[in-house]
């Protein structure tokens, strides 16, 4: 019996060695490459060293998964580099009481991120594809606030909304009227322009006493442009 | 050798070059299309150092070619012909498993990189061997092989022309590749007739096959195309070939065009086909709006003009699939001319996607003209109440992946032409998406002001308004000052859209930033800047290259300076360069590449041989010095002709086979000389005076005959061309010649310094344009006909 312990031990290792080499990974992608570039929202922080990205990336790329860019999911789609996911998370300022809109599931990675902070999060997946894995897996690692719907996310959610903000993953020439509309009163939205591989710059949207107004956040990379003054 | 042999040694020859140079334009069509366009011009660029290569082992392997030349030949040509076919079985392997996309991200990609130089190399390699060999061999005949090569040449980039109407991109390499194993059966060797000719005919059914059956390239999945397709219920119902690229129409249930819609538009968008051309989006087909619906335009910065006066008279350069014209027509403009250069794409517009745009093309009020923008306004007489011109960069920044692209429509030469073509009151408009670090909407502004200075009005403010949205910035420039009610309409637009005022007179700070902030707001110094009269200093100060480009330096997207890499290393961080300038940094690292290949291939041979030793030197400066000069002036030619005949396409081809038909009229000519020194010197000094002369009048002579019939400007451009590259055919020939009779050894080592710098130079004359301008790239290949005349005046 002895030996059969001895023997189960050699098949457990292994795997709960590289379990915790994930988690040390995590805990080191927070602190070098999300906080230390000044993300302070906690329950982003917090989010971002739970959620476990190497389960959201294709398998050829699990050793890449922690490392500071984006990555190739297919169908021409990618999962966000994390510091832009902890950077669109934080600027939204998510509450745990808060119904949030993702246009875009992806690798269902971000989704993720913000269903360890808010109450529900509603995400929607154009390529069918896509949508059913990020459904699977999403329901095996038991985020059973997160509804994934394979549709056109142009028309947004009208059941559900309105929204205390939306997340719009995938970059559009413009905006849909109809996610404006579906936006809270105070609400947030942010989407991403340009490339996911080149330069892309974070664009928020925010609804106040009826008017809406938009601020280019900052272009990112793999690192922020943080220009300097001069 | 009998005749019947020698003109089978000219045939085969001529059909070797023409393949050579088809395969060349095929792979550029082909990587095109699947792939990123920088990296095609990089993986082609690299693998045309088959041609240095080749002269390195034969240099290097003399003897035994020598010994076994017959048979060497006639093989080595079915292994150009096998390997150009093969060439595209091994493509839809490798390209099924990397994507040049991600070279920057994933390091895993580089490994296929350099795998796709060596494969694209491989029949550049085999077919530049045998050219090679041939020269080696019939030395004593070179005038009249290197006529042949040259003619070949000439006659293979028409014979590519002609296949772009009747192939897709992935059937050409294959066609192509027919034409060397013909060459290499046409020299099949006596000897070994009985044991080749069977096995060779068959080899013909491999391209034969692929052109029947094509295999299927992997598009790359970050191709816009690719993306559309992903979309549930989209399909592509409507494909064109022609030399215009390939053409292809989709439906697309899901994709909706409206680029930097404002915020308070509250209806549905409407879903519309779309048209690509090389995989690459080209415009969306929108319908006419009918007069009680709103047209999505008016809810974005474009529509500043028509919100300043009623539309008259409009002209649309670079118009696309005529959004645009749609737009003005109803905005009951009472006459559009719409401009566009690709005449395939309005063939289709007018016939067969006619309902796709509800017959726009039928309406009275439009006129559509297939020319390029630029070559239109140089031959119109027009004025126009108002000339839009096509919107600037993609959405989010290319990260100057255009850099490199000659845009003849934003040069300051070009806005003062389009000013010229204005009415009294008309107005320019032009639209650009805002990107950062800000770069292409300050390099509009620039051109503006500074053709507003050049016509004499120096009160800048009065006659320049610019709005903001969340992602776009509009220009309106007018002849005359804006009135009080004209801005007061732009304020009102702005208000009631969302748009922010960033020139206006009488504007004020506050105002700019109402409902678009911008996280580096130093963007509205930068404009003050520029509209003050210390603008220069501003250019000089600014990281980034904003000063407008000109005729002579028509890159409009190229920003990079170099001489600020460093300081932008610091401000951006690690690696962002590349990121930010990634059209003119492939270039660049094209260039080094290219370089670091090329000195290894030409020293290599200098290791087995001898490092001194008569004629080395002589060898080393004439045949890099033509071999550069010629390029240069090749490609200075095919820039001003791009112009002259309003499409790239036409250019390329008159001038090419102009230039290497009469080059190799020259060759044949230079055949009958005696091999004296002062035939040479005689000839390259006449070159070089020719360049000097061109260099100053062939822009001149150009524009005072525009306005030629076509016919008449194919025969001006010949005479233009001929006398030229009549005599700059003959040093090549007549260098070999007299290396015969001096240290024969050298004639490979030779052929392969010829091939070296011809494709280094080619690069080389996009930075020096980039840097320096045209005018430059003509005067410096005179200085490298002038180092040839150096080396034959002391040989």
């Amino acid at each position: 019996m002895k030996y059969l312990y001895v023997l189960f031990a050699f098949l457990i290792l292994p795997w709960s060695t590289q379990a915790q080499d994930y988690k040390q990974e995590r805990e080191k992608m927070v602190s070098e490459q999300i906080a230390r570039r000044g993300i302070k929202h906690v329950q982003t922080l917090d989010a971002m060293r739970k959620v476990e990205r190497h389960l959201f990336v294709p398998p050829g790329n699990t050793r890449m998964a922690y490392a500071d860019s984006p990555l190739a999911i297919g169908y021409g789609q990618t999962i966000s580099q994390p510091y832009i996911v902890a950077y669109m998370t934080q600027i939204i300022e998510p509450k745990s009481t808060h119904k949030i809109l993702e246009i875009g599931t992806g690798s269902g990675y971000q989704a993720a991120v913000l269903a360890e902070i808010v109450d529900k999060v509603y995400t929607i997946e154009i390529v069918p594809e896509l949508g059913e894995t990020a459904t699977d897996r999403l329901r095996k690692l038991g985020y059973d606030n997160v509804e994934v719907i394979k549709a056109d996310g142009y028309n947004g959610l009208e059941e559900h909304a309105p929204f205390d903000a939306i997340v719009v993953t995938a970059a559009s020439e413009h905006i849909p009227p109809s996610l404006i509309q579906q936006l809270k009163e105070g609400g947030k939205m942010i989407i991403p322009v340009g490339s996911p591989f080149l330069v892309q710059t974070l664009m928020l949207v925010e609804k106040k006493k009826g008017k809406l107004s938009t601020s280019s956040l900052m272009p990112v990379r793999f690192v922020p442009f943080t220009r300097s003054r001069e | 050798m009998n005749n019947a042999g020698n003109r089978r040694i000219y045939l085969s020859l001529g059909l070797l070059s023409a393949s050579l140079i088809a395969f060349q334009l095929a792979l550029m069509q082909l990587i095109s299309a699947v792939q990123w366009n920088h990296f095609a011009y990089m993986v082609i660029s690299i693998a045309l150092l088959g041609f240095g290569a080749s002269g390195t082992l034969l240099a290097l392997s003399r003897k035994w070619f020598e010994r076994h030349a017959d048979f060497a030949l006639c093989s080595l040509m079915l292994l150009t012909g096998v390997s150009m076919s093969g060439i595209i079985l091994f493509s839809s392997a490798l390209f099924g498993k990397f994507d040049t996309y991600l070279i920057f991200v994933d390091f895993s990609n580089v490994k296929y990189l350099f795998l796709s130089y060596l494969s694209f190399f491989i029949p550049f390699f085999f077919g530049a061997l045998a050219i090679g060999l041939i020269y080696i061999r019939y030395v004593s005949r070179i005038g009249t092989m290197y006529f042949a090569d040259l003619l070949g040449s000439g006659l293979g980039g028409i014979f590519l022309l002609g296949l772009l109407w009747v192939l897709y991109p992935v059937q050409l390499p294959a066609a192509v590749a027919v034409l060397p194993i013909v060459a290499g059966i046409l020299i099949i060797p006596k000897a070994w007739f009985g044991r080749l000719i069977i096995p060779s005919l068959l080899l013909l059914f491999l391209p034969l096959y692929l052109v029947i059956f094509p295999s299927e390239l992997p598009v790359s999945e970050f191709k816009s195309i690719s993306k559309a397709l992903n979309m549930p219920g989209s399909e592509v119902y409507m494909e064109r070939k022609s030399p215009y690229g390939h053409i292809q129409v989709m439906a697309c249930p899901s994709l909706r065009y409206a680029p930097g819609l404002s915020l308070s538009f509250k209806e549905e968008i409407p879903v519309g086909d779309v048209l690509y051309v090389n995989g690459n989006w080209f415009g969306p087909l929108a319908g006419r709006t009918e007069h009680d619906e709103s047209h999505f335009l008016d809810y974005t910065t474009h529509n500043l003009p028509y919100v300043i006066s009623e539309s008259g008279s409009v002209l649309i350069l670079d118009g696309g699939t005529g959004l645009y014209a749609g737009h003005a027509l109803w905005n009951r403009a009472s006459k559009v001319t719409y401009v566009e250069e690709n005449k395939k794409v309005l063939g289709l517009l007018g016939n067969d996607l006619a309902f796709q745009i509800d017959s726009l093309f039928s309406d009275p009020r439009l006129s559509a003209i297939g020319l390029h923008s630029r070559s239109f306004l140089l031959a119109d007489t027009s004025r126009y109440d108002l000339i839009v011109l096509p919107p600037i960069e993609s959405f989010g920044g290319s990260s100057g992946i255009n850099a490199l692209e000659e845009q003849y429509i934003l040069t300051l030469d070009a806005m003062s032409d389009i000013w010229d073509h204005l009415s009294d009151k008309g107005m320019i408009e032009i639209t650009s998406w805002m990107d950062y670090p800000v770069r292409n909407p300050l390099k509009i502004l620039a051109t503006l002001v500074e053709t507003l200075e050049q016509k004499g009005y120096m009160e800048i403010d009065q006659h320049l308004i610019a709005i903001r949205s969340w992602g776009t910035i509009s220009f309106v420039l007018k002849k005359t000052p804006f009135t009080p009610d004209e801005v007061s309409s732009v304020r009102d637009f702005c208000e009631l859209m969302y748009f922010d005022p960033v020139l206006l007179p009488g504007i004020t700070a506050a105002e700019r930033s109402v409902y678009n902030h911008l996280e580096d707001s130093s963007f509205f110094s930068s404009v003050d800047h520029i509209v003050s009269p210390e603008r220069d200093s501003f250019y000089k100060n600014y990281d980034f290259n904003i000063r407008p480009a000109t005729d002579s330096k028509p890159y409009f997207s190229q920003f990079l300076k170099l001489d600020r890499l460093s300081k932008l290393h610091n401000l951006f961080g690690q690696g962002a360069v590349p990121f930010l300038e990634i059209g003119y940094f492939i270039t660049l690292l094209t260039f080094v590449q290219i370089s670091l290949f090329a000195f290894f291939l030409i020293i290599l041979p200098l290791f087995f041989t001898r490092w001194k030793g008569k004629g080395k030197v002589y060898t080393l400066l004439h045949f890099s010095g033509i071999g550069i000069g010629f390029m240069f002036v090749e490609i200075i030619f095919i820039q001003q002709f791009i112009l002259y005949f309003g499409n790239p396409v036409s250019a390329a081809s008159a001038v090419l086979s102009g230039m290497l038909i009469s080059s190799g009229v020259g060759s044949l000519v230079s055949s009958r000389f005696k091999k004296s020194n002062r035939n040479i010197t005689g000839i390259l000094f006449l070159v070089i005076l020719f360049i000097v002369f061109y260099a100053f009048m062939l822009t001149p002579a150009l524009r005072t005959s525009i306005n030629l019939p076509f016919f008449l400007k194919i025969l001006f451009s010949i005479l233009l061309i001929s006398p030229l590259a009549f005599f700059m055919g003959m040093p090549f020939p007549i260098g070999l010649k007299y290396l015969d009779g001096q240290n024969n050894t050298l004639i490979p080592w030779a052929w392969g310094i010829n091939g070296c710098f011809s494709v280094i130079s080619t690069v080389l004359a996009s930075i020096i344009a980039v840097e320096a301008g045209f005018f430059w790239v003509m005067l410096l290949a005179g200085l490298a006909y002038g180092f040839a005349l150096m080396a034959n005046i002391f040989r």
